[in-house]
């Protein structure tokens, strides 16, 4: 088969009584680049799982050039000539390239052996026709996101795709290499074969489409151009105008509260990911750490927050000096932190909102006296808490668990406000949540600096950065290559990302 | 959450931890009837006959109904009630003793279950597997003895040192799987089950080669506990009914459980840690110490075990001391999933599997059936505790509020 | 109904570096122990007999190693001197790898030492020679075991569920293959019904791990206490009253011409019973099969990374339950050739053997071959206890039989270096 004409007609799928996909119609046509464009819990995952088959849809069909088919599993959708570029990418860290690549559509030999010659030959000739270089050799747990990335496209390549789907594909790539990956779709395009990218950012979309259909809630709201503003197709995506910039006062910097030196760190395998560091966060301002996902912010934050071991360097919150500190006594120096994975590090999603408003004070005198809790004042608190950061929730005593996103990380964001300290770190603290909370978070960090607080945000969403800070510190292979203003340009700051440092400073 | 709330009814017929935790007993007996049936020659042998006359099944079923029962019947009798000796006392005021020996037994036997069980459960909220409370609590039993047997004291020392010592022999050994999951991650499970191993050599080794052995004995017997290091017993020795204090502090241990895991801060620690070790972390908590505390405090209860069924109701250790069937380090697994680890629930689950092997002792004495029964029902039930969707499906069950036991320790790296 | 899962990492890993150290500390440790108690507990005059020659074959054999006879406080200084010395290099050197193959070689050294210590003449054992292929030997039936119990491990492992039920699948086999085997007088009929049997336990597993998600662990120890009480029920109101389904007939050795005759290498690996051979064939296929075949390359994909396999079409739950009944089948296979070496059945008489191939296949790695050779290590632990005995050492035998599981509890607890188990494995696959 060659060239793909994909319709979806009325695809809907339901978890429970949440309609996630409702009705969605879809074409893309042979050698077109096609958008979903939607927000995050829009459902667009959710619409490529249902096309990729890992989800059954609960009603409407899926045609492919007419023919009307069904998917039980990835396989068959494999085999009929669809490939999908997962988010979290769908490799096996500890096999080879060859074997990631081969596996489902291994060439034997005698004895059901794996023919590991013909599968070397077959990838690179797929890399060189696609113009994909990799080591078919190489370890892919060793390699760099964006070459993994390459992988688990040349896979889907080498299984004979004829219609790709990206999801969400430059979420952990640097501005260049986004440029890279909009060549090769186009270049994948050109040479027929149908790609349909999945993404919220309203750039990259008009960079690439040819034509972008946006879907909020579950269902297909319009279709859109190109060549539509960015205004335009905001609105679409979120059902009202959106203001992502915020207001806020001139920056007035106070004394330092968080201080980093020459601080080095290392990961598990022994590699340097923070290398060398010096920064400082002043009362009264937003210091943004911008960069490509995996260059050293999230061991940078981890280091601070104790999480991590420091190799040599200092660490002091408001002139303590907490590197190698356990996490409680960075709590107690005065550290409020949003970590990066909120279900993760944040949240204990089997307790209830109240026991999480108090998950990292369950001692302090108002919560707790002589080894007993005081669960009346836990839940008052949290009464409190709820009212006033606005968390949706059917009551402090439901598991956390049971909240949306949006509402777990307000309840994360509330806890660490409430501890009313002065030296906040925020790690990606709004991904994956809705605009509307984000505008939310955003509006609570600045209030955080704006009452004289000093606030460390991490972030890989330059929109996020240039919204929020007053300076901006770019990570790249965990060094910082410049500290700049946040009236910079947003190539001089993607330069700077990808560790080209043409003297900025500031 | 308004619209249509469920009857009560359809809430108890809800995949709901109590109702879930009824049915899975009752699957139980349906499994051990089973091996009942499919182990009693009689049985088989009238099933083979059912076309050779015409009543033939009717008299199958009879035989399977009579075995079964009589089993059943025979484990009620002797762990509950038994009617005769009852209605007999009742009617002519004398034979208490014949009428309340099973019930005195019962309380008897779940005295250290209880406190073991607790023990347990407080490792499973912390999402640790403490398999070792069985030779915890063998080591409790060995230190407890060794010190009420061989010091002599008042009793207002004695007694307290004893249970003292079994808490702190039990804790001790809880602190080697402890130390050694928190320092090197190795696996708790089977460091746990070697060290029983272990401590069942060790238990020998005390009985043969040390001065425990009760002198002039060349088998594995230990020396007697003297009076006054002794758990009083409710009533006088004369009579058959052996209910000590044991079942006093058990109740103890269920109110000390109730308050460490709902209300102290240390049990928050632990529920925390065993919900989401990565969040307990990062909130200030140090998981090793908390593993090491975890078996510390289990270890401790189940050496206390130990010493309250060798000071209450023993009084000597033998070679076979608490390994029994499945041992009762396996029985408060069963006990503590039962209960989902809920202090209250873990009481009520402790006192019907201490009957279950109460009242296997005395069917196998009426009916010949191996107390391995009272196990095999065991295990059953905790099969289908843990498997709560299974029991939902097998008597169609609206979804509900119970979900699945997960442990936080998966696979085997440190 | 939620499943909690909740992520495995907890505890940060010590350096290598640390651990290397532990390790090299040890061996100095058992260096010095066997300077000062088994050299310096020898007379300087005492010598000890090591021979090659089992004490039961005939003096046929075209090859034969002589005896050897050595000054014993001599011999037991130089394994100390040689035994120091590679525990120094580990710890000022950190070699990178091989640390445990140097820890293996010491241990050889302390068992040698120790074995030159309790033969010595003048000493408190009846006989004053060691005859190292008897020792072989006779550890070799455990370690059979262990093996059989650790590829059971590695077949469900592999794929993502822990199988913590060898055990089980261990006290099953053995119970029916007892049963056949007395019937039939016929080890194959045994050890198909041994495997039918393990297989049946296998699907248990399987089916509340895969279907219903339960915790692996939980379901794994509660089958083994199961199986435990249903085999001592069952022994109690079956083989009890009818002995003749519980006669102890064990399988006789096969020996392989000429290969048999060899010293040492011959008695221990060509003259063996059937599940010797059978289990030379299974190491061997699972090795071929995991890493050199298709089919391996998926069973560890879906070990590894469960949705990536299902991203290309691999049913992970067909392949989780083949494996896992495939698994139980061979650990049932496993309680048949340990009747085939014990004779009869008793109750729980595997005695924690099951756990103890678990630990083998940590161990090893997960990789047939490291099993293999921790089954070795592990056998002769356990061997030591019995002989021991044998020589008279001053050391009750009930400590002595602690042994084995306070050497498993030493591997897993620190000398295992980092493993690195399949990332999915015991964690149940969620398809939505």
């Amino acid at each position: 088969m060659l060239f793909m004409r994909l319709e979806l007609r009325g695809i809907t799928k339901r978890f429970g009584s949440f309609t996630a996909n409702d009705a969605i119609d879809l074409v893309v046509e042979p050698g077109e680049i096609h958008c979903l464009l939607g927000e995050n819990g829009a459902g667009k995952s959710t619409l490529m799982n249902v096309l990729f088959g890992l989800y059954n849809a609960d009603g409407g069909e899926i045609l492919i050039n007419g023919e009307s088919v069904h998917f039980a599993t990835s396989g068959d959708a494999v085999r009929k000539g669809i490939g999908m570029v997962h988010q979290h990418f769908m490799l096996v860290p500890v096999f080879t390239v060859a074997e990631n690549v081969i596996l489902g559509f291994e060439p034997t030999k005698s004895f059901n052996r794996i023919d590991y010659a013909t599968a070397s030959d077959k990838i690179r000739k797929f890399s060189e026709e696609f113009g994909l270089e990799v080591d078919p050799d190489a370890i892919v747990e060793e390699l760099p996101v964006g070459i993994q990335q390459r992988v688990e496209i040349l896979k889907a390549l080498s299984q004979e795709a004829e219609l790709l789907i990206l999801d969400e594909p430059t979420a952990v790539l640097t501005p260049q290499e986004i440029e890279s990956l909009i060549k090769i779709m186009k270049d994948l395009a050109a040479s027929g074969k149908s790609i349909l990218f999945i993404s919220h950012k309203l750039k990259e979309v008009k960079a690439v489409a040819d034509k972008i259909t946006v879907i909020r809630l579950g269902k297909v709201v319009g279709t859109g151009l190109p060549s539509d503003s960015e205004e335009e197709l905001a609105s679409k995506m979120v059902g009202r105008s959106v203001n992502l910039q915020v207001e806020k006062s001139p920056h007035n910097p106070g004394a330092p509260m968080l201080e980093v030196k020459d601080l080095v760190v290392r990961d598990e395998r022994g590699v340097t990911v923070v290398n060398n560091i010096s920064f400082t966060v002043n009362r009264g301002e937003v210091l943004a750490v911008a960069g490509v996902q995996g260059n050293g912010q999230s061991e940078l934050v981890e280091a601070i927050a104790g999480l991590r071991a420091v190799e040599s360097g200092t660490i002091s919150i408001n002139g303590v000096r907490v590197d190698n500190a356990s996490p409680r006594e960075c709590l107690d120096a005065g550290l409020a932190h949003i970590p990066e994975d909120r279900q993760r590090d944040g949240l204990v999603l089997s307790l209830s909102v109240a026991d999480n408003l108090v998950l990292n004070t369950p001692r302090a005198p108002q919560f707790a006296g002589r080894g007993s809790r005081k669960l009346q004042a836990v839940r008052e608190n949290a009464e409190r808490l709820v009212k006033d950061f606005d968390i949706r929730t059917e009551s402090v005593d439901a598991p956390v668990g049971s909240l949306s996103g949006g509402n777990q990380q307000k309840v994360i964001v509330a806890r660490e406000l409430s501890r009313n300290v002065d030296v906040l770190i925020a790690a990606q603290p709004t991904r994956g949540l809705d605009v509307g909370s984000i505008e939310y978070v955003h509006k609570q960090f600045i209030r955080e600096r704006d009452s004289n607080k000093a606030v460390l945000l991490v972030s890989s969403e330059l929109d996020e950065v240039f919204a929020l800070a007053d300076r901006i510190a770019v990570m790249f292979q965990g060094g910082i290559t410049g500290i700049v203003s946040p009236d910079s340009t947003r190539e001089s700051i993607g330069l700077l990302m990808a560790g080209i440092t043409e003297q900025v400073n500031v | 959450m308004s619209e249509n709330k469920p009857s009560i009814w359809q809430r108890y017929l809800s995949a709901n931890p109590v109702t879930i935790s009824f049915l899975a007993i009752l699957l139980g007996f349906i499994v051990g009837a089973g091996v009942i049936i499919f182990s009693s020659a009689d049985v088989l042998h009238a099933w083979s006959q059912i076309f050779n006359s015409p009543g033939g099944i009717l008299h199958a079923l009879k035989v399977t109904f009579d075995n079964v029962g009589a089993a059943y019947r025979a484990m009620f009798t002797g762990s509950v009630i038994d009617p005769t000796t009852f209605w007999h006392a009742l009617s002519t005021g004398s034979g208490w003793d014949a009428a309340l020996t099973p019930l005195s037994e019962t309380l008897t036997y779940a005295a250290p279950l209880v406190i073991i069980s607790i023990g347990v459960a407080i490792s499973f909220e912390t999402g640790l597997f403490n398999i070792g409370a069985n030779g915890q609590a063998i080591l409790g039993g060995i230190a407890g003895t060794a010190f009420g047997s061989m010091i002599h004291l008042p009793m207002f020392l004695h007694l307290p040192l004893t249970l003292l010592c079994g808490i702190a022999a039990g804790a001790f050994f809880g602190l080697i799987p402890g130390v050694l999951k928190a320092l090197t991650g190795a696996h708790e499970v089977i460091v746990t089950l070697m060290l029983n191993y272990v401590v069942a050599f060790f238990l020998l080794y005390s009985l043969l080669s040390t001065p425990l052995q009760l002198p002039g004995q060349a088998n594995d017997l230990s020396r007697v506990i003297l009076p006054s290091a002794q758990l009083p017993t409710f009533f006088n020795t004369a009579t058959t009914l052996r209910v000590n204090w044991g079942i006093v502090i058990a109740i103890g241990v269920v109110a000390f459980g109730w308050w460490f895991l709902n209300r102290s801060t240390m049990g928050f620690d632990f529920r925390v840690t065993g919900a989401n070790p990565n969040a307990a972390r990062a909130s200030g908590i140090n998981p090793k110490k908390i593993i090491i505390y975890v078996f510390l405090i289990s270890g401790g209860l189940a050496g206390l075990a130990g010493v309250v069924q060798v000071d209450g109701t023993t009084h000597s250790l033998d070679g076979g001391f608490l390994i029994g069937s499945a041992g009762i380090g396996f029985t408060a697994i069963t006990v503590s999933l039962l209960g989902r680890n809920k202090p209250i629930n873990v009481f009520w689950g402790a006192i019907l599997f201490s009957a279950l092997g109460v009242g296997g002792r005395i069917m196998q004495a009426e009916t010949g059936i191996p107390l391995d029964l009272a196990t095999i029902i065991q295990s059953a039930v905790v099969l289908f505790v843990a498997t709560p969707v299974m029991v939902q499906e097998i008597f169609r069950l609206r979804e509900g509020t119970v979900h699945t036991i997960q442990l936080n320790t998966k696979g085997w790296g440190s | 109904m939620t499943t909690v899962t909740t992520p495995v990492n907890v505890i940060r890993r010590d350096t290598p570096v640390g651990r290397t150290r532990v390790i090299g500390g040890i061996m100095i440790a058992m260096a010095l122990f066997i300077m000062w108690v088994f050299a310096f507990g020898a007379s300087s005059k005492a010598t000890s007999i090591i021979t090659f020659n089992p004490l039961n074959t005939s003096g046929g054999a075209p090859w034969t190693l002589g005896n050897l006879t050595v000054p014993s406080r001599l011999s037991d200084v130089v394994l100390a001197l040689i035994a120091l010395g590679t525990g120094i290099e580990t710890i000022v050197r950190i070699p990178a790898k091989r640390v445990m193959a140097r820890f293996g070689f010491v241990s050889v050294l302390f068992l040698l030492g120790l074995f030159v210590w309790t033969v010595r003449s003048g000493g408190p054992s009846p006989t004053n020679f060691i005859d190292l292929t008897d020792i072989l030997v006779n550890a070799s039936g455990i370690t059979m075991v262990l093996i059989y119990g650790s590829m059971a491990g590695i077949m469900c492992e592999r794929a993502g569920v822990v199988n913590i039920a060898i055990e089980g699948q261990f006290l099953g086999g053995a119970f029916v293959g007892a049963i056949v085997a007395s019937a039939t007088n016929s080890f194959v009929f045994a050890t198909f019904a041994g495997a039918i049997v393990g297989a049946l336990l296998g699907w248990v597993l399987a089916f509340f791990a895969i279907r219903y998600r339960s915790d692996q662990v939980i379901v794994g120890v509660v089958l083994v206490t199961m199986i435990g009480s249903l085999t001592n029920f069952l022994n109690l109101t079956f083989l009890t009253p009818y002995q003749q389904f519980n006669t102890g007939v064990t399988p006789n050795s096969i020996p392989i011409p000429l290969l048999d005759k060899i010293p040492i290498i011959g008695p221990l690996l060509f003259n063996q019973n059937m599940f010797f051979y059978l289990m030379y064939l299974l190491v061997g296929a699972m090795s071929f099969g995991l890493f050199k075949t298709k089919w391996g390359l998926r069973v560890r994909a879906v070990g590894e990374h469960p949705q990536a396999a299902a991203s290309v079409g691999i049913r992970v739950k067909g392949v989780r339950y083949f494996n896992t009944i495939l698994g139980g089948a061979i650990g049932g296979v496993g309680g048949v050739a340990f009747i085939a070496l014990h004779g009869q059945f008793n109750p729980g008489f595997t005695s924690g053997l099951g756990y103890i191939a678990l630990a083998a296949l940590i161990f090893g790695r997960w990789r047939p071959a490291g099993a293999v050779v921790a089954s070795i290590i592990f056998g002769l632990t356990s061997m030591l206890a019995s002989g021991l005995q044998s020589f008279n050492v001053p050391v009750s035998s009930e400590i002595l039989g602690m042994f084995p599981y306070i050497i498993t509890i030493a591997v897993v607890s620190g000398l295992i270096g980092r493993v690195r188990a399949p990332a999915a494995d015991g964690i149940p696959y969620k398809q939505d």
